[in-house]
């Protein structure tokens, strides 16, 4: 009973705490609301169209302008500027006002009429993949659609079925088949991974805020009772920006969703408490208000990389792959793509609970180690 | 006093101050170095390989066996043992325990004996990005080195000579060049890119802490006196965020050489010029977290504002998801951020080869915030020196 009671009076005081506390307060309950919408925002139309391009026309026939044309009619690019000399292309590039280029060759009609297949070289910007993409495939559909078009008339002649001749040049074909992001956006892609390290991040700082202050006084000492409380109160505010981005973010923005909502609230159930232990842990350790901000904020960059949702963790190092569960992050963000994105049933994620609930359980014996009363 | 005796003094307190604060001086010298390194180590691979991805064969011929050979000669692939039935697909594909699936359909060898073409599906994990285009590209250049072999072989059952029925086929062909980085080496594009990132966030972090822990301490006068003049304090401001210039901007120096020298990788445009900016962007970094201190006059303000200003810098930034296709607004918002620049110019000398006449204009754009930011800082100090009851704030 008196356990219990020093259980509920440390929730409320920390609770309390937490409202009276203007910093923490921004940290764990506003930041959340304000990263969840501006961090989506750059990602708002989702997929790369229109991208400026340029058609460098050295042989300025009807077929090249035709080329032109279905390139401009292609949703991925726009055809910036039509230019007689690839040095102003090269130019137009580094200034940034196109992200590529095609070169329609000289006699590129007369080879076509002769039978020969004319080559249009495209060239686009390799230092951002996304452009390069949409660049290098735009033009080669469009070259494609023109070669198939010039194509028909001849089989028409020769007595040739199109289909028979896409049979015997590409035997196979791949057809892509989109799972759980159909629409391969890209904030569908990465804001409901990043979400969960956003709420890592605020939650982290503003648990340490608090306990670092605490610890500035000693006042952060405290049997395991109420450590329990006091956890348990950071973790309440946790639970609802958890609650925030896999409900109210993810539908406003429609990012895939809600696949296993009863396993995602079980996620948070494991996940919040795992970060506000370690976030108290910091605090003890850094026992000052403001380093938890001086400390963690920078640590955002390399968690997101090494969760392995964006950089696949095949490719890192192996120690790197062993340490970076040592962030609650990793094991979240790859727990909460499989439930709320791809739809896995709970028990396929239970090795992340697991590590979870481990790093609960470490981070918490020791805070009951550094943090016992009446020591020092 | 003389100016540059203001300046010693400022850089002389601050060094006491540095030799017995274990974390301020851990944060400006091997934290930034270590993580540096730890995010270098992350993309080292260049290009990750053996994403394991999953085979379900539903012709098991010759040909479907050949085609899961090519596939497992892809050094970007890792076969994973086969499927039988689309319920073990979806399972493995749910728990990412393969990012993708190939699926061959029954007919297969017949369809390719009768000249039919014929559909090889992938199923792939969409929601991991990076991950499912490495494997599409990776499938289906399998594929396609398949599809190659088989058409050739056709021709010559027909006794067709192999160039004339190439060319009577396809009359444009387009020859796909990816320029400056053509292996998409994620080394040379990300790396590069997230080790400024990340000295951008430490350097106004460390600018914020310099000034507003004066503040917090209520030691604002015993730094600047009461009734220092402009010169003055600018001289003592220099004096006190010239440590963490030199310690970041020196991590930055080592990385970036590491990176391309260190790596056998040599730029094509200036790499002087790339450090000469990086050690700018910096300065400018420091200023907007001094100023920060400066304009709330309280420590934990000037870090949250820091958080907000520099975190998701590099999502603006047009690296990832590029520029122009941000709304309109956030373009806006990029702009005014100084890493979108600085990260433009370090593309254009580290990548893109471009002449310095392109990348002089930023570095000037930089130094300058940097002074103008600096500058406006300080009458904001001397005002506070002045007045003990702004001090403290928490």
């Amino acid at each position: 009973m008196r356990l219990q009671s020093s259980i509920w009076r440390a929730w409320v005081d920390t609770l309390k705490n937490i409202a009276a506390d203007k910093g923490v307060l921004l940290l764990i309950a506003i930041a959340p609301v304000i990263y969840g919408g501006f961090y989506p925002w750059p990602y708002a139309q989702e997929t790369v169209t229109r991208v400026p391009v340029a058609v460098v026309d050295l042989d300025h026939s009807n077929l090249s302008r035709q080329i032109t044309r279905f390139a401009d009619a292609s949703p991925r690019i726009e055809v910036r500027m039509v230019i007689g000399d690839e040095r102003l292309a090269q130019q137009a590039l580094w200034r940034g006002e196109i992200e590529g280029y095609a070169v329609l060759p000289r006699d590129l009609k007369r080879q076509v009429l002769r039978g020969s297949t004319a080559v249009v070289t495209v060239k686009a910007n390799g230092s951002y993949a996304l452009l390069n993409k949409a660049v290098l495939s735009g033009f080669a559909e469009a070259i494609g659609t023109v070669s198939a078009g010039v194509e028909i008339k001849k089989l028409q002649v020769s007595g040739q079925s199109a289909q028979q001749a896409q049979a015997g040049r590409h035997p196979i074909g791949t057809q892509m088949v989109a799972l759980f992001n159909p629409t391969e956006g890209y904030g569908s892609y990465v804001v409901p991974a990043v979400a969960l390290l956003i709420i890592q991040q605020t939650l982290l700082m503003g648990v340490g805020m608090l306990v670092g202050l605490w610890a500035e006084t000693g006042q952060h000492r405290a049997d395991a009772a109420t450590w329990m409380g006091r956890i348990l109160g950071f973790s309440s505010v946790g639970y609802l920006s958890g609650l925030f981005y896999f409900g109210l973010v993810f539908w406003i923005h429609d990012f895939p969703r809600g696949a296993n909502m009863t396993g995602a609230l079980v996620l948070l159930a494991v996940y919040i408490p795992a970060i506000c232990t370690l976030g108290a842990l910091l605090g003890v350790w850094f026992g000052n208000r403001e380093r938890a901000l001086q400390v963690l904020l920078f640590t955002a960059l390399p968690m997101a990389f090494l969760s392995g949702f964006s950089w696949p963790a095949e490719a890192l190092p192996e120690l790197l792959q062993a340490l970076r569960w040592l962030f609650p992050s990793t094991a979240g963000i790859q727990a909460a793509l499989r439930l709320n994105q791809m739809g896995a049933p709970l028990v396929d994620v239970a090795g992340y609970l697991i590590v979870l609930a481990a790093l609960t359980a470490s981070a918490g014996g020791l805070l009951l180690q550094v943090a016992r009363p009446g020591k020092g | 006093m003389k100016l540059i005796q203001v300046f010693a003094t400022s850089a002389r307190r601050e060094v006491v101050w540095l030799k017995h604060s274990y974390w301020d001086l851990a944060i400006i010298s091997w934290v930034p170095l270590l993580v540096v390194a730890v995010l270098w180590w992350t993309f080292s691979a260049g290009l990750p390989g053996r994403l394991p991805i999953g085979v379900m064969d539903q012709d098991h011929s010759a040909s479907s066996r050949q085609l899961i050979r090519f596939l497992q000669a892809s050094p970007g692939l890792l076969v994973m043992p086969h499927y039988n039935h689309t319920a073990e697909v979806t399972q493995a594909l749910r728990r990412a325990e393969v990012y993708a699936v190939v699926s061959i359909p029954p007919d297969f060898a017949r369809s390719l004996k009768q000249g039919r073409a014929v559909q090889v599906t992938l199923l792939h994990n969409a929601q991991l990005g990076t991950h499912s285009s490495l494997v599409q590209r990776d499938v289906r250049s399998a594929v396609a080195t398949l599809s190659a072999g088989i058409e050739r072989a056709a021709r010559n059952k027909r006794g067709e000579p192999a160039l004339a029925s190439h060319v009577s086929l396809e009359p444009l062909r387009s020859s796909l060049v990816t320029l400056f980085n053509p292996a998409l080496n994620y080394e040379q594009f990300l790396a590069a890119a997230l080790i400024p990132a990340l000295l951008h966030i430490l350097a106004m972090t460390a600018g914020a802490w310099a000034v507003g822990r004066e503040i917090r301490d209520r030691t604002v006068a015993d730094w600047l006196g009461t009734r220092a003049g402009y010169a003055s304090t600018a001289a003592a401001l220099l004096g006190k965020l010239l440590w963490p210039l030199l310690g970041l901007a020196t991590v930055g120096t080592l990385a970036m050489l590491w990176l391309t020298i260190g790596r056998d990788w040599y730029p094509a445009g200036s790499l002087t010029w790339i450090l000469l900016a990086l050690w700018t962007f910096l300065a400018l970094s420091l200023a907007m977290g001094a100023l920060a201190s400066s304009v709330t006059l309280s420590l934990r303000t000037a870090l949250s504002a820091t958080g907000f200003i520099t975190a998701p810098a590099f999502a603006f930034s047009g690296v990832g998801f590029p520029l122009q296709s941000m709304p309109l607004l956030a373009q806006a918002w990029a702009g005014v951020l100084p890493y979108t620049h600085y990260i433009r110019l370090q593309m254009e000398q580290l990548q893109m080869a471009a002449p310095l006449a392109y990348s002089t204009p930023v570095l000037v754009a930089l130094a300058s915030s940097a002074v103008f930011l600096a500058a406006l800082s300080v009458p904001l100090l001397n005002r506070c020196a002045g007045q003990p009851n702004a001090w403290g704030s928490r």
